[in-house]
């Protein structure tokens, strides 16, 4: 693990065990390699900001987190154990993990409380009525109270992933993984979306995060990880790789983004 | 030209009989097939080769050929190849049950086709098993989907029901063709059972429709 | 039991004519029903409120009927009501007709009115005639909608001629219904019809299906 030695000891977590490794893997479509030996950690209490352009195997790497893909070579260790290939005990390492969507993936025919309950109810065998409890809470906790009972096709993209969010959350995961969570937002509901993930953040909740919300990445990651061609480019702390790339692809990958530094 | 709807009215029992015939036998093959179809389509969409192969050559068969001739050897050919006679209302439960129940798996497996991968990701990701993913998230919004090709095929079931007069079971069709016969009237008696038909059909058209709109936002993610 | 498989060979010139007859009627039929389709799409869309409800009444009316129904209507009442003769073929052609011409017309109208209003609106923007904006901007991106639709409709015509054979139009079914009560050779005769039916109608079903992925839209 030589790309996250000794210059990291005074990263976010490091005095603690990692909770996700990543070493050296390997995905393939076909012929085509989606991810080419990657290697990285993430730590307790992180938040791991991943970036880098279009294709280049951000939300693949984000599946292989929690054993929606299958990988080729190389290993994901959760929580000191590789993940498990069969299926049943795969399931058992997703409930721990919490995953959000870019186009949310609401169940369109349950109500959002539902959506929220519907993890603990299915997947715990919680009680209806004691899991729709928790669900309401944590509705309350991304500020959608009064939506309860609507369906998602009544709510707004932002309030949609806010309900997703809860979702994830009410299986109390040890890490959120979230998946360009603001890609399919107005520009108005954007902030309400990151306003919950960084308050998430704040409350300690580990959390790996593909985003092209350089800004979110700059103030509230605490490693970014940028990607290209399936393959690591450069990683480190967020002052590091904005403010001070090493790495030409870096550069021209922000410049394209127009990111000028955290000025604004 | 005399017009006399005299047959009609007197022969209002005989017919309704056959309308209650016609109803009785579009319920019971379209529940029938509803249960075999569904089936075959979850088996198509999730089972191994070995039996999705026999399945979509099944399938497939019964979309190339006419529900006449499915009808017309059931009744006649099949107690000769086999020893076992079937009344008439039997036969064509069994040959109308067998021909929609191919439309419907091919209606399901596109329903369950047609739910975007996420939601299955989405349900995995909590923690899921494969067949409560199949069971909570995908045959949900699959059925709600499926509810406007569901109703064409009640409504297609009712009119098949009208083939099984070559086959003499007494429903409406066989029924007005008797009483057209009998009294020479073929006029007032086949636009009677047009319109019976007409009236009969039309509601299951419009009703359909109008149940698929109320729900139509739960089955689209 | 003795099956004698010699009988449909015997017969196998009266089966061929009954092919014919069979294509021959799902051909005319579908010619006619395109452009009856159109017809009444256009009735349907016209600006007089009684011809639309015309054209709306037509689509209805004959969608909503048993087709067998129809055939024995138009065998039975058609005549009287309209005085002429016509033959079985022509009678079973009629009845065919309508009933397809309404499936068609509501298929071109889902089809036109599928195409977004914007892309309506852009063409007539642009300066074109409503004319302009059907036949350039509308028809050949509805064309997508229609074309699998269209293939559907023509694999349940073919057979659906077979409904015609009750009024004794020499089609396969009637042709092979007929040879049976002469030779009594149900089994052989019926199973030898249906495997007629189905090397005709296989293809075609594979065909219709292949055009759905090719052209058809999801959603
Ligand atoms: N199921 C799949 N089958 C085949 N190729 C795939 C599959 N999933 C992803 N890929 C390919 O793998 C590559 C990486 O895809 P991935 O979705 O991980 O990119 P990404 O970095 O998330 O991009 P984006 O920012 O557009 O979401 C792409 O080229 C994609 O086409
Ligand atoms: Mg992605």
């Amino acid at each position: 693990m030589s790309a996250v030695g000794g210059r990291d000891a005074g990263r976010k977590g490091a005095d603690r065990p990692p909770i996700v490794v990543y070493e050296g893997v390997v995905k393939r479509f076909g012929a085509f390699t989606a991810l080419d030996g990657v290697s990285a950690q993430v730590n307790r209490g992180e938040v791991v900001c991943l970036i880098g352009p279009s294709g280049s195997g951000k939300s693949t790497l984000l599946r292989c987190t929690n054993a929606l893909e299958a990988i080729d070579s190389g290993r994901v260790v959760f929580d000191g154990a590789p993940l498990p290939r069969r299926e049943s005990e795969a399931r058992h390492v997703r409930r721990r993990m919490g995953m959000v969507f870019q186009n949310f993936e609401l169940f369109p025919h349950m109500t959002a409380l539902e959506n929220v309950a519907v993890g603990r109810s299915t997947v715990l065998s919680e009680a209806d009525g004691t899991a729709k409890v928790r669900a309401r809470a944590l509705l309350a906790k991304v500020g959608l109270a009064d939506k309860a009972d609507n369906y998602p096709s009544t709510l707004s993209g932002g309030q949609q992933q806010r309900v997703a969010i809860a979702r994830a959350l009410a299986m109390d995961p040890e890490v959120m993984l979230f998946d360009e969570p603001t890609s399919a937002l107005d520009p108005e509901t954007i902030g309400e979306v990151l306003g919950v993930m960084k308050q998430l953040a704040d409350e300690g909740m580990t959390m790996v995060v593909v985003t092209h919300e350089m800004t979110f990445a700059r103030r509230v990651g605490n490693w970014v990880i940028v990607f290209d061609h399936g393959r690591i480019v450069e990683q480190g702390p967020p002052a590091q790789v904005f403010d001070a790339p090493r790495e030409v692809r870096t550069r021209e990958f922000l410049s394209h983004l127009g990111w000028g530094g955290d000025s604004g | 030209m005399d017009i006399d709807f005299s047959p009609v009215l007197d022969n209002w029992r005989f017919l309704g009989f056959g309308l209650m015939m016609t109803i009785v036998l579009s319920v019971a093959s379209m529940a029938a097939a509803s249960v075999v179809g569904a089936s075959i389509g979850i088996a198509r969409s999730y089972g191994p080769r070995p039996l999705t192969i026999p399945l979509a050559f099944y399938v497939d068969t019964m979309r190339a050929i006419p529900v006449l001739v499915v009808l017309v050897w059931t009744f006649f050919a099949f107690p000769i190849a086999t020893g076992i006679t079937l009344p008439p209302f039997w036969a064509a439960l069994v040959a109308l049950s067998a021909h929609i129940a191919a439309y419907i798996a091919e209606i399901v497996r596109a329903g369950i086709a047609s739910v975007r991968p996420g939601q299955a990701r989405a349900a995995l990701a909590l923690g899921m098993s494969r067949a409560q993913v199949v069971r909570k998230i995908i045959l949900p919004q699959a059925i709600v989907r499926m509810l406007p090709a569901y109703g064409s095929i009640l409504s297609i079931t009712i009119k098949d029901t009208a083939i099984a007069t070559v086959i003499a079971v007494p429903e409406l069709m066989r029924q007005s063709e008797t009483v057209a016969a009998q009294s020479f009237r073929p006029m007032e008696v086949f636009t009677t059972t047009m319109l019976v038909f007409f009236l009969l059909l039309f509601p299951v058209t419009r009703g359909v429709d109008a149940i698929y709109r109320r729900v139509a936002h739960l089955g689209r993610s | 039991m003795k099956l004698d498989w010699s009988v449909p060979w015997q017969y196998r010139w009266m089966l061929a004519d009954g092919v014919l007859v069979t294509v021959m009627l799902a051909v005319l039929t579908m010619a006619i029903a395109i452009p009856g389709g159109i017809a009444v799409m256009l009735l349907r869309q016209s600006g007089s409120r009684v011809l639309r409800a015309v054209g709306a009444a037509f689509v209805e009316f004959f969608r909503n009927l048993p087709l067998i129904l129809l055939v024995y209507w138009s065998f039975y009442v058609l005549p009287i009501i309209v005085d002429i003769q016509l033959s079985p073929f022509a009678t079973g052609l009629v009845a065919l007709c309508l009933n397809v011409s309404a499936y068609n017309a509501e298929t071109f109208r889902a089809g036109v009115n599928s195409i977004r209003a914007g892309q309506r609106n852009a063409g007539l923007a642009l300066g074109m005639s409503r004319w302009q904006v059907m036949r350039k901007v509308i028809l050949p991106q509805s064309t997508r909608r229609i074309l699998p639709v269209l293939a559907s409709t023509w694999v349940s015509l073919f057979k659906d001629t077979s409904l015609v054979s009750v009024i004794a139009v020499g089609d396969l079914a009637h042709n092979a219904l007929q040879i049976r009560s002469q030779t009594f050779r149900v089994l052989e005769m019926l199973t030898v019809m249906a495997a007629i039916y189905w090397c005709l109608g296989y293809p075609q079903a594979k065909l219709v299906d292949w055009i759905h992925r090719r052209y058809g839209v999801s959603e």
